[in-house]
């Protein structure tokens, strides 16, 4: 009896606060987007109008470039990318010969710099170096890959690859450091079966190594997701959804349309647009992540 | 580290050995470059762009302090430390009764925290602005320390979880056995064991507050309130961008990420982490 007034008085302060700051929250979310709040008449309240900022929403003609920008290149391209040079990243420094060299170790601690890089400055970083007259276009010019200097995140060709890099620079060290550890636990007896039965190097690869790092790979995959979907900082700082609207995403678009429009009612339904993809994700992320955690940690 | 080389690939050949270097030497070119390059930059008149001259100065930092910048660095420390330490000390009281103790909802609450972790933030912008205006939290250092407060706890309770579950209970149960109270148990025998653990996820959670911008961005427009982050962007003009600023603005923002992250960033695995990340 006297346990169970215990765990209620350690646990209540910290879940009071997450009803507070998330459950009470999303569920206002979902009625302010059936009114037409808007950010400069808050005290007066919206009026309920139904679906209407969802009808709205799913009319207009920037919604589908949103949500194409949102899935293909936010998260998509990035996550894929972020998988692939992590991965390539971590084989790389696995290496019996780079091992031998100490560059391994070196490489190591190189990778935690972009890591502890806050995304925040990552941005600032990279607008600095895709300046017109900036590092990358002096290194360009001076290969002579180029004649003219392109001024990447104002140019509709070079915006999205550019933010992709961006966000590789900043995200891709922590896949690999996690992918690292995990090659390293791949049990020796394995490449040797491997390579007594003859096996070439892509076929280890293909059958013991990959195989092993694949649950990593999922984990990592999907928690990728989530990063890249739900993310604002990278768009929004390195060309503030544009030139124009051209590099607008889902959570760049609540912000614009609540902050910049003052239409909160609208801005949140595009958060319930939101909300329910991640709630797709969220049962995977239940079977394959927070299933093991939970297993794992209680 | 005898076993990190693993016979992945057996012994290359010569030129096989050239690639793999070459690789190896650009992927250290590409992750370390970019950030020397704006250290560099920070001492240079101008950030280095318009790079006349190559003498170096600490006339960026000099001239970011007399126009204000210390006052948002102030900001960040109040606001993030307050919030770390209120966080730390709710995350403390629950992962210990997670980790300690058989409860009805038990799973569906930790389940709950771990959603946490992967939570759209920005779907809560809207609400959290709403209930802000009503209740005078906007602008205001107590609606900023809630909000990271709230921001930081699913991922302390998540990382203090699985530090205490090594604690055998076996040490609170003596204790308690003679006589201490649960509360002289967590702090008198958990929080010595602890506190290299509490510690890191304390420092992680500060430096998520001290990096976040979205929720500054929202709730905070009075400039003598806003925080680093959005100091740091106060320098990117619609048409100029004041380079030399910018880059010493970054330092000063970066400088205290890596001194606190490199000490805890063993603690802090990878595995660990990936859920923690935004």
């Amino acid at each position: 009896m006297r346990d169970r007034l215990f765990i209620t008085t350690m646990l209540v302060p910290s879940m009071v606060l997450l009803i507070l700051f998330y459950g009470y929250p999303i569920f206002d979310n979902l009625r302010i987007s059936f009114t037409d709040l808007s950010l400069l008449g808050m005290k007066k309240g919206g009026n309920w109008v139904g679906l209407e900022n969802y009808r709205e929403l799913f009319r207009s003609g920037e919604f589908g470039h949103i949500l194409f920008n949102t899935f293909i290149w936010l998260t998509a391209t990035s996550v894929v990318l972020r998988l692939l040079i992590g991965l390539a990243i971590a084989l790389l420094l696995n290496t019996r010969a780079l091992g031998k060299l100490r560059l391994a170790a070196v490489s190591r601690f190189a990778l935690l710099i972009p890591w502890a890089t806050p995304p925040i400055v990552a941005v600032v970083i990279w607008r600095f170096l895709l300046e017109r007259n900036g590092f990358v276009n002096e290194a360009l010019i001076g290969l002579g890959l180029i004649s003219q200097p392109i001024a990447f995140l104002a140019d509709i060709r070079t915006v999205w690859p550019s933010i992709v890099v961006i966000m590789l620079w900043n995200t891709v060290p922590l896949i690999a450091l996690s992918l690292l550890s995990s090659l390293q636990t791949v049990p020796e007896e394995y490449y040797e079966a491997a390579e007594l039965d003859g096996a070439t190097d892509w076929q280890t690869f293909r059958f013991v190594t990959l195989p092993f790092l694949m649950p990593a790979i999922l984990v990592l995959g999907l928690m990728s997701v989530f990063w890249s979907f739900n993310n604002f900082v990278y768009v929004w700082l390195a060309t503030g959804a544009g030139p124009g609207t051209f590099t607008n995403v889902l959570a760049t678009e609540v912000y614009l349309k609540a902050f910049v429009d003052f239409r909160l009612g609208y801005s949140s339904a595009i958060g319930m647009v939101m909300a329910v993809v991640m709630g797709a994700f969220g049962i995977l992320y239940l079977r394959l992540v927070a299933q093991r955690q939970l297993e794992e940690t209680l | 580290m005898a076993r990190a080389a693993s016979r992945h690939w057996r012994d290359p050949g010569a030129w096989q050995l050239v690639v793999m270097l070459l690789l190896a030497v650009l992927t250290l070119f590409v992750l370390v470059y970019p950030a020397i390059y704006v250290l560099v930059g920070s001492f240079r008149p101008g950030g280095g762009l318009l790079s006349s001259t190559e003498t170096l100065t600490f006339r960026n930092y000099f001239r970011i302090f007399e126009a204000g910048f210390g006052r948002f660095i102030f900001n960040s420390l109040v606001i993030c430390m307050v919030a770390t330490v209120v966080s730390t000390v709710l995350s403390i009281m629950a992962a210990y009764a997670f980790s300690r103790f058989q409860f009805r909802f038990k799973r569906t609450l930790f389940t709950a925290i771990l959603f946490g972790q992967v939570f759209p933030w920005i779907v809560l912008i809207n609400p959290l602005f709403v209930a802000f205006a009503t209740l005078n939290l906007i602008n205001s250092y107590v609606g900023m320390i809630l909000t990271y407060t709230a921001f930081t706890v699913p991922f302390s309770v998540y990382m203090l979880v699985g530090y205490l579950v090594t604690v055998p209970k076996s040490l609170d149960e003596a204790a308690i056995i003679d006589g201490a109270s649960r509360w002289q148990v967590i702090w008198f025998i958990i929080c010595p064991v602890m506190l290299p653990g509490f510690v890191a996820t304390a420092t992680y959670a500060f430096l998520l507050c001290w990096t976040e911008y979205l929720f500054a961005l929202a709730f905070l427009t009075q400039t003598e309130l806003k925080t680093l982050p959005l100091g740091l962007y106060q320098y990117f003009g619609d048409d100029y961008v004041d380079w030399g600023a910018v880059m010493a603005a970054s330092v000063v923002t970066t400088l205290p990420v890596f001194l606190l992250f490199l000490p805890i960033q063993g603690r802090i695995s990878p595995g660990r982490i990936a859920g923690a990340v935004k």
